[in-house]
């Protein structure tokens, strides 16, 4: 009952309410919306962006940003697409995408962790050198004409109406929640975030803790970016633009806060699919998909907003109510001694 | 005044420009012709007209990575205010840039106010004022990807104007632009709240500062310079679209950091941005006229030097390094 | 063999003999870039040993355990641990080898629970951890809700966390980095009593502290830490109050403290109104405190840590809320303004934490002085005035004896002694009636003390008064024309000349009836 208790406290349980609440209005409109292959589509469709926000979780973790995710994602998905274009073994490919995520991760991460350069500056470089550097390598061309084995696989069914990609994904992100959670060097990314000189006092190696927290934000990238061209079909030059805007705003919205510490993958995959319901539900409705943007940005505001005055005023409330204890404290005083 | 470290950078940022005119101008002569490098501002003026103000918002602490967004705010605001709502062209500018003051002052609230980190607030306030562009634009009977066009010469000519018939109007606004800056930032008293906030906000509260004033009102002068960016890249295009200054955020943040700010707060000049500004705008246009470099390739040297600068900096303000330079010394 | 490596061999052969020395620290120097910390340490710390290691704010202190605990690496020295040198390149190696460090400011995870804090970076099970961490819990007496949010827990409770770390992690060092500073008195008592505890059982701990009075309280031995090396050290049994704090001076500060000597001045109590009054004024942290202080006059604030007078003083300079009461200042009233306008209307305060709320670091002096008086019209009505900035500062130079390079120089590059001057100047130059000073001379050497109670006597003749709130009664004594006493957030005493005594003023602050009986 106890842990029924704390489960329902949690803010990924609330989020995950938000988005059957949302559901049932929208189901109050138009019934067609709960048919089951829709209500799939909304989790099928966020597939990407759950990768990208479980990547962009660990930087928030302990404490940072990653604003080359989307830039990440759109160079990864050109080499692994002209790669697979060109007939080389998938597993070379994804391997080639793999090593690319991870090695764009660890140049982040060198930065951030080692130079000790603020983040969101940091990457906000490599967002632009991968953004130039797609262009370089594709000429500016799209990247078509992918195997068609490749691009069916992405429609492929496995549980229910879920694909084999989110069903998956899912899995994994499950199997990440319980090892940050149970395992000892999983709470390290928590913790650094949480109070990083804390964590070097017991022992914590914060230093690769954030470099590894980097490498892994790229290599869910480059993952993303593989589900990403199966899906698509075919990768443009602005592949991925403002992807990042959309992941950070996935974690907010499943709970993680943006000063680290505090949060889960779970609630980041949570709120990735409560965005992408949120565009099919405007394509639904009848609006142009060109509001998906505002409405996210609108979104991630009133989270973050609302999220810090509560943060500021618990904080408030406790320091003022330490503070009346003390000075209400009067008969609890010392009063024994005799000089 | 904290003088003479800063004034070899901003020296070190001259060098760097006259060395851009040296090798462009060595690889292409054309590139010297006053009819040309002339023209080549427009191409980069807004960064400039930015990045002015950007530099009092990262003095706080703080960064705006929404700016760019306003500008096409500003321009789609000024296109449909006019063609659709038959205001006249300069009523439709003031209103633009009123609208873009507001967009300022509401993020700047945020973060002032809220205690919202800046990134977060003006992340999502690039995607917001983008949408709200969007929407501005669904209101005029013309497609969006056409933008607005006919404007009146008297609009045109802000833009088309030129001193003695060669220096353009964008560099007389931009020389303006640059006086009010300096003279804002480095000789008010306002100017020097903003570095006190900026170096420490509760020691500014106990100076009796009004700290969340002066941290909203430097978003509030940001939008209001990407408002006149967009105003006059409107005029210079003759068109209004909504997707106006699109990519030029990290251009804005390069110059920013180039110029000597630094991104954590307190340090900062506006001659540094300015020429900055100046050395990236000239890097992108060299690269392009010069060596043939594609347009989108540009992002990539803007991108190593924002890199450059940064990495260079943290290594040299390490106090290891200080100490290695002077056992150096002792050596030789 | 016994040739060759000359020095090391002996040394060996002097701490492999000494089995029950747990920590021995031998000439270990560090130095930042250019500034040299440490010059050649040498301490030793022995089972059972509770060492106070006493420094002014510079000397060292943090750095030194900083090394200890792996954080730092001294460029020159050796640590030996029962008889064997031990490498610390890291957190994680001294915490393996039983080291363990309670910061001055706890450094716990806010959104973690308790249980979580404690076992974080443990091998075993959490369910063996758990059962361990009871058993630790019953063994010290400590009742504590393992799941409560360590957001949620007051300093001293957060400060039991942290040793309750470094018992389950079975430390043999434990180093205390000035555990009471943020304590009442009731939890200080509970501290001490743990420590004593630990001492029983073997473990050796390392005590620093500013407060002399703990040193005897607790300590076994005791050793005094300046500019980075150790002048003296011994028995605690060896030595007096007034020795310590002889080690604790430079050499030429006597004559500074003659220079502070002040001749007698009378009040006029009876025909003067005051020019503060509070009048039954509440606000978080404090209740009901009725006071006057008149033209002239010095009125200390005697009280412990967390008495409540700092948020009295913060909250008539208009940051934080008012619960109730009045706020009257030379008969206008101010309770509830604004910071800016109690400043215009003529009180200032300077805050308690320089480094926090005082200091623009990376400013220069010039900028440091002045940065109250932009609001004023002296400064220039919309352009700064630079030359009337560099008259105010150089007046303040001069004045005060700030020994600076230049007008440009930064204020975190100047000495603590020197930055508080700046910080006090800023604060009279917008010419207030009334300046509250908090804790005026903490972390200063007794020279640059010297000169800040001649600023305050000179304040004084200026027909300025001052609100002087300080733990040290000392200074107390010194300085003030009368002193209240503070305790849990109301006024408990009050003091004219004539009974001001360090005797009276401890004893008050304590709340403790003494045979006079506890006036108000």
């Amino acid at each position: 009952m106890k842990y029924i208790k704390k489960l329902t406290k949690a803010r990924e349980f609330s989020s995950l309410l938000f988005l059957i609440v949302l559901f049932a209005i929208v189901g109050c409109i138009n019934i067609n919306f709960l048919a089951p292959s829709s209500i799939a589509a909304c989790f099928n469709d966020s597939v990407v962006f759950t990768l990208l926000a479980v990547g962009m979780a660990f930087a928030i973790f302990i404490g940072e940003i990653d604003v080359s995710v989307g830039a990440n994602l759109g160079f990864t998905a050109s080499v692994v697409g002209s790669l697979l274009r060109d007939g080389y073994n998938w597993m070379f490919c994804f391997a080639v995408g793999i090593l690319i995520g991870a090695a764009i991760g660890l140049i982040n991460g060198f930065g951030v962790a080692v130079l000790k350069i603020p983040s969101l500056i940091f990457t906000l470089g490599t967002n632009g050198i991968l953004r130039g550097l797609i262009y370089v390598y594709t000429n500016g061309a799209w990247v078509e004409n992918l195997p068609a084995p490749f691009t069916a696989f992405a429609a492929k069914p496995l549980l229910a109406n879920l694909t084999v990609f989110y069903t998956v994904t899912i899995l994994a992100v499950i199997v990440i929640h319980i090892l940050l959670t149970r395992t000892k060097k999983g709470k390290y990314f928590i913790a650094v975030g949480d109070n990083e000189g804390g964590a070097l006092l017991v022992g914590i190696p914060t230093t690769r803790t954030k470099i590894t927290a980097y490498v892994l934000c790229g290599v869910f990238a480059a993952v993303a970016s593989i589900l990403y061209a199966s899906r698509i079909g075919f990768i443009t030059a602005i592949a991925g633009n403002g992807y990042e805007m959309k992941a950070i705003a996935a974690c907010v919205i499943g709970g993680i806060s943006l000063s680290g510490g505090l949060g889960s993958v779970i609630g980041a995959s949570i709120g990735a699919v409560i965005m992408s319901s949120v565009s099919r539900i405007l394509v639904f409705m009848g609006f142009s998909s060109d509001y998906d943007n505002t409405i996210t940005g609108v979104m991630l505001i009133t989270i973050v907003v609302l999220d810090a005055l509560m943060q500021r005023n618990a904080a408030e409330r406790i320091r003022r109510e330490r503070l009346k204890a003390r000075a209400a404290n009067v008969s609890g005083g010392k009063g024994g001694e005799q000089a | 005044m904290k003088g003479r470290k800063f004034l070899s950078w901003e020296m070190f940022l001259l060098i760097i420009l006259i060395l851009e005119f040296v090798i462009f101008g060595a690889k292409n002569p054309k590139f010297l012709m006053p009819r040309v490098l002339f023209a080549s501002v427009n191409d980069f003026i807004a960064i400039c007209f930015i990045a002015l103000f950007v530099t009092f918002v990262m003095i706080t602490g703080g960064i705006d990575i929404q700016a760019a967004s306003i500008v096409g705010l500003t321009s789609i605001i000024i296109g449909v205010g006019w063609q659709d709502g038959g205001m006249n062209i300069w009523v439709a500018s003031i209103l633009a840039i009123v609208a873009a003051a507001v967009c300022g002052a509401l993020s700047g609230f945020f973060i002032a106010y809220c205690g919202v980190q800046a990134m977060v607030v003006t992340l999502g306030g690039s995607f917001l004022y983008a949408g709200f562009a969007l929407l501005v634009s669904n209101f005029s009977a013309s497609e969006a990807y056409q933008g607005i066009s006919g404007f009146p010469d008297s609009f045109k000519i802000i833009s088309k104007f030129k001193l003695f018939g060669v220096i353009p109007s964008q560099l007389l606004v931009f020389i303006v632009l640059i006086i009010i800056a300096y003279i804002l930032l480095h000789r008010t008293k306002y100017g020097r709240s903003i570095f006190l906030v900026g170096i420490n906000q509760e020691a500014a509260e106990y100076s009796g500062i009004n700290t969340r004033l002066v941290i909203l009102s430097t978003y509030v002068l940001s939008a209001v310079s990407a408002a006149l960016a967009g105003i006059m890249l409107t005029s210079y295009l003759g068109t209004a679209k909504s997707d106006l200054g699109a990519n030029l955020t990290l251009n804005i943040i390069t110059a920013v950091v180039l110029g000597g700010t630094l991104s954590t707060g307190g340090k900062g000049s506006v001659i540094g941005t300015a020429l900055a500004a100046l050395v990236i705008g000239i890097l992108r246009f060299g690269l392009s006229l010069c060596f043939r470099v594609n347009t989108q390739y540009l992002d990539i040297p803007v991108g190593v030097l924002l890199l450059v600068v940064v990495i260079g900096r943290a290594i040299v303000s390490r106090p290891e390094t200080a100490a290695f330079f002077k056992k150096l010394k002792k050596e030789s | 063999m016994l040739i060759l490596n000359g020095g090391k061999e002996m040394q060996n052969a002097e701490t492999s003999g000494e089995k029950n020395v747990l920590l021995s620290i031998q000439n270990i120097h560090k130095s930042f870039g250019l500034n040299q910390v440490l010059k050649g340490i040498n301490m030793k710390l022995r089972e059972g040993e509770v060492l106070s290691l006493i420094g002014g704010n510079g000397a060292g202190k943090s750095t030194l355990m900083k090394i200890i605990m792996g954080i730092y690496q001294p460029d020159e020295g050796c640590i030996y641990m029962k008889g064997s040198q031990v490498h610390l390149t890291k957190p994680s190696v001294a915490l393996a080898n039983g080291i363990y460090m309670v910061p001055q400011e706890p450094m716990l995870f806010p959104n973690m629970t308790v249980e979580q804090n404690i076992i974080i970076g443990f091998e075993e099970k959490p369910a063996e951890l758990r059962k361990r961490l009871i058993a630790q819990m019953e063994e010290v007496g400590w009742k504590m809700d393992l799941n409560r949010k360590a957001s949620s827990l007051s300093i001293a409770e957060q400060q039991l966390v942290e040793i309750l770390r470094g018992l389950l992690r079975q430390a043999r060092i434990l180093i205390l980095d000035e555990p009471t500073s943020a304590l009442t008195f009731d939890e200080a008592e509970s501290l001490f009593k743990c420590v004593n505890d630990l001492r029983s059982r073997g473990i050796g701990i390392i005590y620093i502290t500013h407060r002399l009075a703990e040193v005897f309280e607790i300590s076994t031995s005791v050793a005094i830490m300046r500019d980075g090396i150790i002048t003296l050290s011994g028995k605690v049994s060896e030595f007096t109050k007034e020795a310590l704090v002889k080690g604790l001076l430079p050499a030429d500060s006597e004559k500074e403290k003659e220079e502070a000597e002040e001749t007698g001045h009378e009040i006029d109590y009876k025909n003067q109104n005051p020019v503060l009054e509070l009048r039954d004024f509440s606000g978080y942290g404090f209740n009901n405190i009725s006071l006057k202080l008149y033209p002239g006059e010095i009125l200390g604030v005697a009280g412990v840590v967390g008495a409540g007078r700092t948020e009295l003083a913060t909250t008539i300079f208009g940051m934080d809320e008012v619960l109730g009461g009045k706020v009257i200042l030379d008969g206008k009233d101010i309770t509830g303004l604004s910071t800016r306008k109690v400043l215009e209307a003529g009180l200032n305060y300077v805050p308690e934490d320089r480094h926090l709320h005082g200091l623009f670091k990376i400013a220069d002096v010039a900028r440091n002085t002045t940065s109250a008086l932009l609001s004023e019209k002296s400064m220039g009505r919309f352009l700064l005035n630079r030359k009337k900035e560099k008259e105010v500062t150089q007046k303040y130079i001069d004045d005060f004896r700030i020994k600076v390079t230049g007008q440009t120089q930064l204020a975190g590059s100047l000495s603590g002694g020197n930055q508080q001057k700046i910080v006090i100047g800023r604060s009279l130059s917008t010419g207030p009636k009334v300046v509250i000073l908090d804790e005026p001379t903490r972390g200063i050497d007794a020279g640059a003390r010297g000169d800040v109670y001649s600023i305050i006597h000179h304040l004084r003749k200026q027909g300025v008064s001052v609100l002087l709130i300080s733990s040290d009664m000392e200074e107390l004594v010194e300085l003030s024309d009368r002193v209240v006493s503070v305790f849990q957030g109301r006024i408990n005493a009050e003091f004219r000349k004539a009974d001001i005594n360090q005797d009276n003023l401890m004893a008050a602050a304590f709340d403790v009836k003494t045979e006079k009986g506890v006036g108000a």
